[in-house]
């Protein structure tokens, strides 16, 4: 994958999500549904009206945002899968801020400027202390970073479930949800109308986007989080402390997941709940991320493609009688084929097409 | 010898002695009446915990063995209990399912996931691909597929009620106190689960192929260099991992739960990765990683015996023990040996 050019990672991404999705259609179509009315189902679902688009763009916000976050980790060489604990765990921050401090400080917009700024550090922080853990066990006792993060994930869901049902359930309910935020602590609609999503939301995540990019290409700190990725050895020789550099690198993507629970909670949700009920973005993020060679600024191309596919996959579960869990399930055969390049050099080879330099 | 090298010669011992002193210093501290929390129901319940766990761990450290790290077990797991509901349920006729649909059930499910497993082999031995990345995707495929599978044939992401594979009881030993309930009156699922780990020990250390499969990880140059084809080697351990993992599966939706569950993260709920932990605690060893898997299968289990003795935890806090134990775990005894070609793909120099 490293060695790949910018063209051929491209025509990778793009052959991977074509054939996913001709898989998808092909089982559609094996199971007995109309193979047809999916796909325009898809198209529809994700770009067929104003308020369509509008669930795509927020489906679209927290891609980039978790797929930045998966993305910083990945390319200094590794694997965070533990974002979506990450962003579970900084949205919860964000609504525990809010809620606490909603009461002394002045209402309307300038309270709730303040209020969201204040809950989105908090969740910025909690998000990289979060990921500093398996940074930490990974750098000072050897711990597989896959596996600590996986478990930190289910941690994440278990412990805030448990808390907020125990303490934070507004008594007399018997949903596990927090009280919602207040109403001025939100984002303004402006073109769209839609209550969950917000300009201001995809322009944040815009610019994290662009950001990272920066910090990671073009300052010291980020040239030395990409070396030690990829030349450890290199980056040990010039004075670079791997094991600092693993715990740093795992804050700095635990900080951009918890920035994504900020958003979720305040522009999508506006209360917490049950987190095991919250849709995947943190895992979505690294198919996401890879469809992207993990390059910040690709996850935004990345990033739209499967808020698109996101959006026209619940569409079609509202829509049609064939099941949502199909498009998680072309998610993995995304995955898997951009897992496998090599896949396409041999096929591009005995087509004929290109890959005849080697 | 160093510390860390000790530690890591001696990490079940460690562990099991760390842990053990964490539950004594616990139930101190908790006021626990110890005696009554380890009794023949508990043991019986935490060995059928740790069947689907040993299986898929055994299979995996086969895979690590040979220099293929399955990160995938999950979602072979989330296949298997899928298919062997499915299959067993298909066998019946969606009528009232037999003993020997279950039986069919369990075979079906092996086999799927054997032949997915060929996929997985092709895609990370063959085509190069990224093995953590690959087993990633398995695991997303099996959260995808396998709730959408369920729906297409059953209308809804959970299969209806299906009946468990009948205990295996032998007459007259069944008799003897303790072993007796806990090994001649058992699941057959447990019964293949002991000769696996047994017969897995074995061959792994004792025969000369499982010299192949270990010099296939550490050393594939002069295993090519004897003459053996050490793709083919580990193309034999993947599929093995899968099928395995296939198994285990089976035995959570048919062998001791009641159907397949695919709501949320489904029914295998993490335990394909408590599997990968327990081979690395064991390290490397199947009777280490039935221990381990023992030692998991115990804390899922945890709740009901604390529950008998009348503490009550809610659940969705003593549910988080195995994996708090596996991080625990991970910590104290994380540096693991890894067989030192694991994650490269193999290329003969001849050709």
């Amino acid at each position: 994958m490293i060695r790949a050019t910018v063209i051929e990672r491209f025509a990778i991404a793009v052959a991977s999500t074509l054939l996913a999705l001709l898989i998808g259609a092909v089982i559609v179509g094996a199971s007995g549904y109309d193979a047809v009315g999916f796909v325009y189902a898809l198209v529809y679902g994700a770009a067929g009206n104003i308020s369509n688009i509008a669930f795509t763009l927020r489906q679209s916000t927290m891609l980039i945002l978790t797929g930045v976050a998966v993305a910083v980790a990945f390319r200094a060489g590794v694997f965070n899968i533990g974002v979506q604990g990450q962003f579970i765990v900084g949205g919860f921050a964000t609504v525990l801020t809010v809620l606490a401090l909603a009461p002394v400080l002045p209402g309307g917009i300038v309270g709730g400027v303040i209020l969201m700024l204040l809950g989105t550090i908090a969740a910025i922080a909690v998000g990289g202390a979060y990921a500093a853990l398996p940074g930490l066990m990974k750098a000072y006792s050897g711990a597989n970073e896959v596996i600590t993060t996986i478990m930190l994930n289910f941690i994440a869901s278990g412990v805030v479930y448990f808390i907020i049902d125990a303490y934070l359930r507004p008594a007399g309910t018997s949903a596990p949800n927090t009280e919602s935020l207040p109403e001025y602590v939100s984002l303004p609609g402006f073109a769209f109308g839609s209550s969950s999503f917000s300009v201001i939301g995809l322009a944040i995540a815009l610019l994290a986007a662009v950001a990272v990019y920066v910090v990671m290409d073009r300052t010291r700190i980020g040239y030395d989080l990409v070396t030690s990725g990829h030349q450890q050895s290199a980056a040990t020789y010039s004075g670079v402390d791997s094991k600092r550099t693993i715990v740093t690198t795992m804050t700095f993507s635990g900080m951009v997941a918890g920035l994504a629970g900020a958003m979720f909670a305040v522009m999508i949700l506006g209360y917490y709940s049950d987190p095991n009920t919250f849709p995947t973005f943190g895992f979505d993020a690294i198919a996401v991320s890879l469809l992207a060679a993990n390059n910040p600024l690709g996850v935004i191309p990345a990033g739209l493609l499967f808020g698109g596919l996101d959006a026209g996959g619940q569409y079609i579960g509202f829509t049609l009688d064939v099941p949502a869990e199909l498009v998680d399930g072309v998610i993995g055969l995304i995955v898997l084929f951009v897992a496998a390049p090599e896949l396409f050099r041999m096929s591009a080879r005995r087509l004929g097409l290109g890959g005849d330099e080697q | 010898m160093s510390v860390a090298e000790y530690v890591a010669e001696r990490r079940l011992t460690t562990g099991v002695a760390v842990v053990a002193l964490l539950a004594i210093v616990g139930g101190i501290l908790l006021d626990v009446p110890g005696a009554e929390l380890v009794t023949v129901g508990a043991i019986q319940r935490a060995l059928q915990a740790a069947v689907p766990i040993a299986l898929a761990a055994i299979g995996g450290l086969y895979a690590e063995k040979s220099g293929v790290f399955n990160i995938g077990l999950e979602g072979f797991m989330i296949f298997g209990a899928l298919v062997a509901a499915a299959t067993a349920w298909g066998a019946s006729g969606a009528e009232s399912i037999t003993q020997g649909d279950l039986w069919v059930g369990l075979v079906g499910a092996t086999i799927v996931c054997g032949l997915l497993s060929v996929c997985f082999a092709l895609l990370t031995i063959r085509y190069k691909a990224d093995q953590i990345v690959t087993g990633l995707a398995v695991w997303f495929i099996g959260l995808g597929f396998g709730p959408f599978t369920a729906t297409v044939i059953w209308g809804g992401v959970s299969s209806p009620t299906i009946p468990n594979i009948n205990n295996v009881v032998v007459p007259v030993l069944a008799d003897v106190p303790v072993l007796g309930r806990l090994l001649f009156d058992a699941s057959p699922l447990l019964l293949v689960t002991l000769v696996v780990t047994v017969v897995a020990w074995v061959v792994l250390f004792r025969t000369r192929y499982g010299y192949w499969v270990q010099a296939a990880g550490e050393n594939p140059e002069a295993l090519d260099t004897a003459g053996v084809d050490v793709n083919r080697v580990r193309y034999a351990t993947v599929v093995f991992s899968g099928t395995m993992a296939g198994l285990g599966g089976a035995a959570l939706s048919i062998g001791f739960g009641s159907g397949f569950t695919g709501t949320g993260v489904t029914m295998v709920d993490g335990r394909g990765w408590i599997a990968i932990v327990a081979y690395l605690f064991g390290n490397y060893n199947p009777i280490g990683a039935f221990l381990a898997s023992l030692l998991f299968g115990a804390m899922d289990m945890l709740q009901i015996q604390l529950q008998t003795v009348g503490i009550s935890l809610p659940g969705s806090i003593t549910g988080l023990f195995p994996y708090v134990a596996v991080l625990v775990v991970l910590v104290l005894v994380g540096y693991t040996r890894v067989p030192s070609a694991v994650g490269e793909a193999y290329e003969t120099e001849e050709k």
